[in-house]
């Protein structure tokens, strides 16, 4: 099995068994990961980048979006790719979680070459390495807030009180304590946004893919949103590509990207 | 923008093409039971009428003897010391091709110069090359049905074997007669002949009954003259009690195609407010643009108009397909149920398929309505909101849960307000259906809170999703499910009533057949006394025999109709009846003292007659009072029946014939090698059939089964629309999920899970459906039981409950289920996340 996490997860809880309720130190998904790839693995060797493009390129019947992307993403980095509508961000994210194929090219997420695995691989990596922050928040309507929170860690196999006791807190930190068992349509958007974003990152992925995630939110509350989605991964170690078209971001990524003419090229800032 | 409304619904169902096949097949099969069963059902009418015209004519009264003939003085008295009247002397009986000696056909012995004043042969007509003067002059001659002639290849001047009364007397074909109306089989018409040629080949110098065209005035004066031993009736009294009885059993035929009606109309109503809910948002988004709620609710209704008028179309073209299957099922079961060979097949009327397309139509509209005004009065923000929807449809479901009592309470009323009609007890039947859909959704929720756990323990989060699923998407679910436990409910509950039947009849046979053996008498009119006092002593003298009933089973002509009398000796082992209600020891003990008479349940119950009544019965001596000591129970016939013991039959109608002898066997003897004792005493005469009680038992249950075969078919017609309308709400569901899935496969749930998620929901729904349709069905079976077929049929019985068919019900709605998140279950992996994210 390529992905024993049922076995990390006991380490990670045998680990916290000596300690205090908040656990002193959580394994960070990066180390997760690792251990999910094996110790001897290349990717733990090598220090390869999570992220990997090579001559990536993705074509609609003729019309090209992508044209050779080629691009490393460091583990911990935060990059920021902006572009105008239609120019290929949201793409190039789907390419790197999975959910869309390339027209060419080899990319590698993780230390492994997606187009190598199957779909339900695919879905293994999204479920343990990755967090998706989407324009439109996409929570599932029928489930409450908590249980929004929950679904990924549940998906990860946390137990149920681990799941509860990080949810709780998550909800602490984001001040919608009071929130946890409404239903995702009661809140407002930058709420439902920050609700989202604890969902990303409740079962601390390696990497966090950002689509357009203040596009749907007023100026002072997109920055709200920026800022907890950076701090969060900042604190956590974790990889964050956004896709945006807000001008706020810039000062707080590592490295800022621009797709132009379907090329990925770095911006001035 | 107001012409842009139709656009934009229009193009709605272009890109989901499986929404509209889905809403389209719901309506189409709604409809298509429906006017199935109506077509038939007109058809089975009409063949009625037909049948009664080719019998009746222009006759308004009937002289008819009490054993069954007149003798020919009567007639010719009338004619020349009471005439002149209008009058037709008939001689009617059985007869069998000696060359195919199961085909029995009626023959109809007329006087060829009467008779065109009186049917003018309306319900046949004489076919190519007849030759009517022939038949009137030339002894012998018989004028045979077009079919029959075909089939043996008989022409005009063949001869022709008939077997009556025992022997065979060849007779010569003059021509031939054909139906005046549609009659595949031409095996219902009679062999025509001639008064003396009729009389000759049945052996008898009586007529059957001479038909008249009376006057009011010369009715009285008939009345008066009170011939001993004779009857003077009105003609339509002869066939009353059939009429009633096959009016109850087309009532119970619409009243099930009703039941398969209104399955249809709650899967129309499941696809037609799903297909609105599921677009909330765009109508939400049209107010907000401006577009008032008044035409909103047209644009609705417009579309729902348009699907029901094409969706109608669809299900009359189905629905004539399924009557000509039916047509044949309906005429074959009125001739078991009512042992008539006169029912022909008629072609239904035009109206019906009006009556479907209107039905059709205003369901759908109706079905479209309170969704639609819901959707048009809701505020624009609201309409928009799936949160707001899922409130309101909690909050119905609690409101529908308490509409169940009132709804309850009105049927309740309405099988005690009218405590004989079968129509107010189907109305009743449906309060009840419909207070059973309006708690299921509520039901619902309940189970899923219960089933929670579970479905988390065995399946983790993707059971848990499940779950959570049917109880948050309630406008979805809702409806899906009250669709679906009434369909199954339908399924399960006449099921119950056809096996509760079964049960009581067969526990009624064994109670019943006492004896051994049963020797009848073909036909007692042309053999009145085939059974010899000799004979009778041969058997009763075997060293296997323990004893012999004797019977004699016959007809009284009343003002009610035709009421069966049976007179019998009880052998050793008692009457074998199954009395209900007094005291049956005192009772049997009345009877056999010949205190008074006993009969059967459903002539009580027709007649409203009790323990204790006086039944007036016409006897030789004129009208006589009867005690009516017990009432039995009597699955022969629904259309009445007087039992007697035969001495005070004897003493009252001076007829001393016997029909039928009851062999009964000593306990310890081998039944077979007896059995082939008694048969070899009778086989020298032809006339007198033998039959093991085994054999009729069999042959019993094997009618029952016939005739129940319809109530079979529209049960397995309301299952099948079962299936397929859960199967298509389920699969909306489901596709409806697309974002949700897309979400969930975006967060990391594998192809394998997703697949477990929509099976999971689905089967959990399907299950809920079913668990929740077995109270209903059980409640639907013993309403049919007690009140719809006591009422129909005045037959009461037992209510049993077959675990097969609760079973069956659970596998139904449970298969359906799975069957419709396979699609969903299987497309999960294989779609593309991006493509359904973005569309949605």
């Amino acid at each position: 099995m390529l992905w024993e996490r049922a076995h990390i997860m006991e380490e990670v809880r045998t680990e916290r068994k000596g300690g205090s309720p908040v656990p002193s130190r959580i394994l960070t998904s990066n180390e997760v990961t690792a251990r999910s790839f094996g110790s001897s693995s290349e990717f733990m060797q090598a220090k390869e980048p999570h992220v990997r493009l090579a001559k990536v390129s993705k074509a609609y019947d003729s019309h090209v979006v992508l044209a050779d992307i080629d691009l490393d993403v460091s583990p911990g980095e935060f990059v920021v790719i902006v572009g105008r509508s239609g120019s290929g961000k949201s793409t190039l994210l789907n390419l790197i979680a999975g959910l869309d194929f390339a027209s060419s090219g080899e990319i590698r997420l993780l230390g492994h070459s997606l187009t190598e695995l199957t779909e339900e691989q695919r879905a293994k990596v999204r479920c343990h390495s990755l967090g998706f922050v989407f324009q439109f928040f996409n929570l599932i309507p029928t489930l409450t807030v908590a249980e929004n929170i929950r679904l990924p860690m549940a998906l990860n196999g946390i137990a149920k009180n681990e799941a509860k006791s990080r949810t709780n807190t998550l909800l602490h930190d984001l001040a919608m304590a009071e929130c946890g068992q409404r239903f995702p349509e009661e809140l407002s958007g930058g709420e439902q946004q920050r609700i989202a974003i604890a969902r990303a990152m409740a079962h601390r992925p390696a990497v966090v893919l950002a689509d357009e995630p203040t596009g749907n939110l007023d100026l002072e509350t997109a920055r709200d949103v920026l800022e907890l989605l950076d701090q969060t991964c900042r604190a956590q170690g974790t990889t964050l590509i956004m896709a945006t078209h807000s001008r706020e971001v810039i000062g707080l990524a590592d490295r800022v990207l621009t797709i132009r003419d379907s090329r990925l090229q770095e911006a001035e800032r | 923008m107001i012409g842009l409304l139709p656009t934009a619904s229009a193009r709605f169902y272009l890109k989901h093409p499986w929404q509209l096949c889905l809403a389209v097949t719901g309506i189409a099969l709604g409809v298509a039971v429906y006017v199935g069963v109506d077509l038939a059902n007109d058809s089975a009418r009409r063949a009625f009428e037909l049948s009664e015209n080719l019998v009746l004519g222009r006759t308004t009264h009937q002289l008819v003897g009490l054993d069954g003939s007149l003798p020919n003085a009567v007639y010719r008295e009338l004619r020349i010391e009471h005439g002149p009247v209008v009058a037709a002397p008939i001689v009617e009986g059985q007869v069998r091709l000696s060359a195919s000696p199961a085909r029995r056909f009626t023959i109809l012995g007329v006087d060829p110069l009467e008779e065109l004043g009186f049917r003018g042969f309306s319900g046949f007509v004489p076919g190519r090359g007849v030759d009517l003067a022939r038949l009137i002059v030339e002894p012998g001659s018989v004028l045979v049905p077009e079919a029959l002639a075909l089939d043996l290849g008989l022409a005009n001047g063949s001869s022709l074997g008939l077997i009556a009364g025992g022997s065979v007397t060849s007779v010569q074909v003059v021509g031939t007669i054909r139906e005046a109306t549609l009659d595949p089989g031409g095996s219902s018409l009679p062999i025509v002949t001639d008064i003396a040629t009729a009389q000759e080949l049945l052996k008898t110098d009586a007529i059957t009954r001479v038909d008249l065209v009376l006057s009011a005035e010369e009715v009285e004066r008939l009345t008066a003259l009170a011939i001993p031993g004779v009857r003077l009736l009105p003609a339509a009294s002869r066939n009353a009690t059939f009429s009633e009885i096959s009016r109850a059993f087309r009532l119970n035929l619409t009243a099930l195609s009703l039941l398969a009606l209104l399955v249809g109309v709650f899967l129309i109503y499941a696809t037609m407010s799903f297909a609105i809910v599921q677009r909330r948002e765009i109508f939400g988004v049209l107010r907000a643009l401006g577009v008032s709620r008044r035409q909103m609710l047209l644009s609705i209704l417009l579309e729902a108009g348009v699907i029901g008028c094409a969706a109608t179309v669809l299900g009359l073209v189905l629905g004539h397909g399924l009557a000509i299957g039916l047509i044949d099922l309906v005429l074959r079961t009125i001739g078991d149920l009512y042992f008539t060979a006169t029912v022909i097949a008629a072609e239904p009327s035009a109206l019906i398929y009006w009556k479907g397309l209107v039905i059709g139509v205003l369901t759908t509209l109706l079905a479209a309505l309170a969704p639609a005004l819901e959707a048009a009065n809701t505020t624009p923000d609201a309409a928009m909101s799936r949160a707001a929807l899922e409130r309101t449809a909690r909050k119905y479901s609690r409101s529908g849960a308490w509409l169940a009592l009132p709804a309850v309470a009105l049927g309740s009323l309405l099988f005690v307000a009218a405590p004989r009609s079968v129509l107010m007890g189907f109305a009743g039947l449906f309060c009840i259906i419909v207070s059973g859909a309006l708690l299921i959704p509520l039901a619902t929720t309940w189970l899923m809170r219960l089933a929670e756990p579970a479905a988390e323990r065995a399946f983790g989060i993707p059971g848990s999703l499940a779950v959570r699923g049917v109880a948050a998407s309630l406008s979805r679910t809702g409806v899906a499910t009250a669709a679906l436990s009434v369909a199954v409910a339908t399924v399960i509950g006449v099921g119950l009533m056809i096996g509760s039947f079964r049960v009581s009849l067969s526990q009624w046979l064994d109670a019943t057949l006492i004896a051994d053996v049963y020797l009848s008498v073909s036909d007692s009119t042309t053999t009145p006394n085939a059974f010899d006092q000799t004979q009778l002593a041969a058997i009763e003298a075997l060293p296997e025999v323990s004893g012999i009933s004797l019977s004699r089973f016959t007809t009284l002509p009343t003002l009610y109709g035709e009421l069966n009398v049976r007179a019998i000796r009880p052998g050793p082992r008692g009457w074998g009846l199954t009395l209900l209600g007094g005291s049956p020891p005192d009772s049997l003990r009345r009877l056999t003292a010949g205190e008074g008479v006993m009969v059967s349940e459903p002539y009580a119950y027709r007649r409203q007659l009790e323990i204790g009544d006086d039944l007036v019965l016409p006897t030789a001596e004129g009208d006589a009072a009867f005690l009516i000591l017990g009432i039995f129970r009597d699955y022969i016939t629904d259309s009445g029946a007087v039992l007697m013991p035969l001495n005070v039959y004897r003493r009252y109608w001076d007829d001393q014939s016997i029909s039928g002898v009851g062999v009964y066997f000593q306990d310890s003897v081998d039944r077979a090698p007896s059995r082939e004792a008694i048969r070899s005493l009778v086989t020298a005469e032809p006339s007198i059939r033998f039959r093991s009680n085994d054999m009729i038992r069999e042959r019993s249950l094997e009618v029952f089964d016939r005739t129940f075969r319809i109530t079979e078919v529209l049960r397995i017609l309301a299952g099948i629309v079962a299936f397929l309308g859960l199967f298509s709400a389920l699969l909306s569901i489901e596709l409806e999920r697309a974002r949700e899935v897309a979400i969930l496969r975006a967060l990391g749930l594998t192809p394998r899970q997703l697949g477990t998620l929509a099976l999971t929901q689905t089967g959990l729904l399907g299950l809920a459906a079913g668990l929740l349709a077995i109270p209903l069905g059980i409640v639907m079976a013993a309403l049919l039981v007690f009140i719809i077929n006591q009422r129909s049929f005045g037959w009461s019985m037992g209510l049993t409950l077959e675990p097969t068919s609760l079973l069956l019900g659970i596998a139904l709605a449970f298969s359906a289920a799975l069957l419709a998140g396979a699609y969903p279950a299987a497309r999960a992996g294989r779609s593309s996340i991006v493509t359904q994210l973005r569309e949605e």
